[in-house]
């Protein structure tokens, strides 16, 4: 099939050869959707089907089918604590997004910021921060203000590196051309060094997706009354297995949600600024 | 002050360039005058490393000198000004502009209304023949056509001198020498001094009405030839027995200065 271009036979057999290129390259693109269907529906039959078979206690193991039925008629329930992992999630995202960016820009135009702050930043990266969060409880409470800070206290520091990168890492020769034509230091930022750290930036804000979930699930475990955290562990006092297998799905869901909505928002903005 | 002054666009008196200090100090320019009447196209010709970069750099305001000044219109360059339009070795586009709007981009920089500036933006770059291209962004450009869309950006706000910093280096042979006639086109249409940076004996003879020679560090001028073919030049005075004979010429004086290992220039 590699060769359709090589026009041999009557044109009939031509246009049909043709045809099945176009077939074949759908195939191509199907793919990359296709395929990881394949793989859940397998796993999830080896599970099912195990699970039957060794007739494996639900508290143990529960089958996808009883995780989906638990999903089904636990559906409200699991909405309402996703509503409240949700718009934490959210609110603490934007604040590390923010505070990170901050950051991110304060050390790299401040060398006097960078100097000062650097080797502890490097110590609280290297420190587990779970460690830390019983004492924003202590500071701060049970209430919304400790989980918010501790997520973003978790998230922020992602960004903030890559901020700082993406700034630090222009081309010498852009930030020349720049001064060149006396741009100030403000338009050398908006114009040349933001545009360039964008991508970067970006991938900063992917991980701090990912770190802003876990640190709301930490803060749902040891502060929370709702919240997916909270249902988790409740659940799990009450061996509803099942109830937590469905929590971590929807937990799943939202988090792709998130880093699609921000994938979704870096594609838009680097249709602008990208290099193509 | 005279009239021979009044015409004198760039002035540089004595100076000296010494990079880093204590034992491990670089004296890279060592008491560099010379002077660059208005209108004229000046190559400053010399090897790699021999500091005619930093040189540009100073009259663009980039670097300065350690002893020495220089002048524009006989005021002190002291940070970038907008009387210079620049253009680097390498194109230097913002990626994320078309090739009209990368010209644009002084302007936008320095505050001027866009909209009287943009007829000139498409002035230039249909002159360098990008009418086709303005709206191209550079990943859909080549090195030639990239540089030519520097030239025109370098030339946008109208700046009493143009320098150049080896800004066809980069390219082969055949798209420099059409890069060379058509800067040439440019200049005679646009006619600004110009001082163009280069280690190419044909091409600074082939450009300037005045080529500059400098030696290896630390560097000083070992040569200043006045250019006296006939403008407009084609590109086959490159093969006429005078411009040979002039590059020979400036060739020997290279040798003289450096015995002979003047290899990398050609």
């Amino acid at each position: 099939m590699k060769a359709g271009s090589d026009a041999i036979g009557p044109p009939a057999v031509r246009g049909l050869r043709y045809d099945l290129q176009i077939v074949m390259a759908l195939i191509r693109h199907a793919r990359v959707v296709i395929l990881p269907i394949i793989t859940t529906v397998v796993i999830l039959a080896i599970w099912e089907a195990g699970v039957r078979l060794f007739q494996v206690s639900p508290v143990v193991l529960p089958a996808p089918s009883a995780i989906a039925a638990n999903l089904v008629s636990n559906f409200g329930l699991l909405m309402y604590h996703a509503g409240q992992t949700t718009s934490e999630a959210a609110i603490g995202l934007c604040l590390a997004i923010g505070i990170g960016f901050c950051g991110g820009f304060a050390l790299a135009y401040s060398p006097m910021f960078r100097e000062s702050t650097y080797p502890h930043m490097v110590f609280f990266q290297l420190t587990p921060k779970v460690a830390l969060a019983p004492l924003f409880i202590m500071w701060l409470g049970v209430g919304a203000e400790s989980r918010l800070a501790f997520t973003i206290f978790i998230a922020f520091f992602p960004i903030l590196v890559s901020t700082a990168a993406g700034l630090t890492n222009v081309d010498e020769s852009y930030i020349r051309f720049s001064k060149a034509i006396t741009a100030s230091t403000w338009q050398t930022f908006l114009h040349i060094r933001l545009p360039f750290a964008l991508p970067t930036i970006f991938a900063g804000f992917k991980i701090g997706v990912t770190m802003s979930f876990i640190g709301i699930i930490v803060g749902e475990f040891i502060t929370s009354q709702a919240g997916l955290g909270y249902l988790i562990l409740f659940a799990s006092t009450r061996a509803a297995t099942a109830t937590i297998f469905a929590a971590i799905l929807v937990l799943g869901v939202i988090g792709m949600l998130f880093y699609a909505m921000v994938a979704v928002i870096e594609k838009l903005v680097l249709l602008r600024y990208g290099s193509r | 002050m005279s009239v021979q002054q009044s015409s004198e666009m760039v002035r540089v008196d004595g100076v000296r360039k010494v990079f880093g200090d204590g034992p491990k100090a670089l004296e890279a320019l060592r008491s560099v005058s010379f002077a660059v009447e208005t209108g004229q196209f000046v190559s400053i010709l010399g090897p790699s490393g021999c500091g005619k970069s930093t040189l540009l750099n100073m009259v663009a305001g980039l670097d300065h000198p350690s002893t020495g000044t220089v002048r524009i219109q006989n005021e002190l360059v002291v940070v970038p000004r907008r009387e210079i339009g620049i253009v680097f070795q390498d194109a230097v586009l913002l990626p994320w502009k078309t090739a009209l709007e990368n010209v644009l981009f002084p302007i936008r920089i320095m505050k001027l209304p866009l909209a009287d500036y943009e007829p000139r933006a498409r002035e230039l770059l249909d002159a360098v023949g990008l009418a086709a291209f303005m709206d191209h962004r550079p990943s859909q450009l080549s090195g030639g056509m990239r540089q030519r869309v520097a030239i025109c950006r370098g030339l946008i706000h109208d700046p009493e001198v143009l320098l150049m910093d080896e800004p066809f280096s980069a390219l082969d042979t055949i798209t420099r020498d059409q890069m060379n006639v058509m800067l040439m086109q440019i200049w005679e249409r646009f006619k600004r001094t110009a001082l163009f940076v280069t280690h190419s004996i044909r091409e600074a003879a082939y450009l300037s009405d005045r080529v500059i020679v400098m030696g290896r560090r630390p560097s000083q001028i070992i040569c200043d030839e006045v250019i006296r073919f006939p403008r407009p030049r084609p590109l086959s005075i490159m093969d006429s027995a005078e411009f040979n004979a002039l590059c020979a010429k400036l060739r020997a004086k290279i040798d003289e200065a450096h015995g002979f290992d003047s290899g990398e220039l050609h």
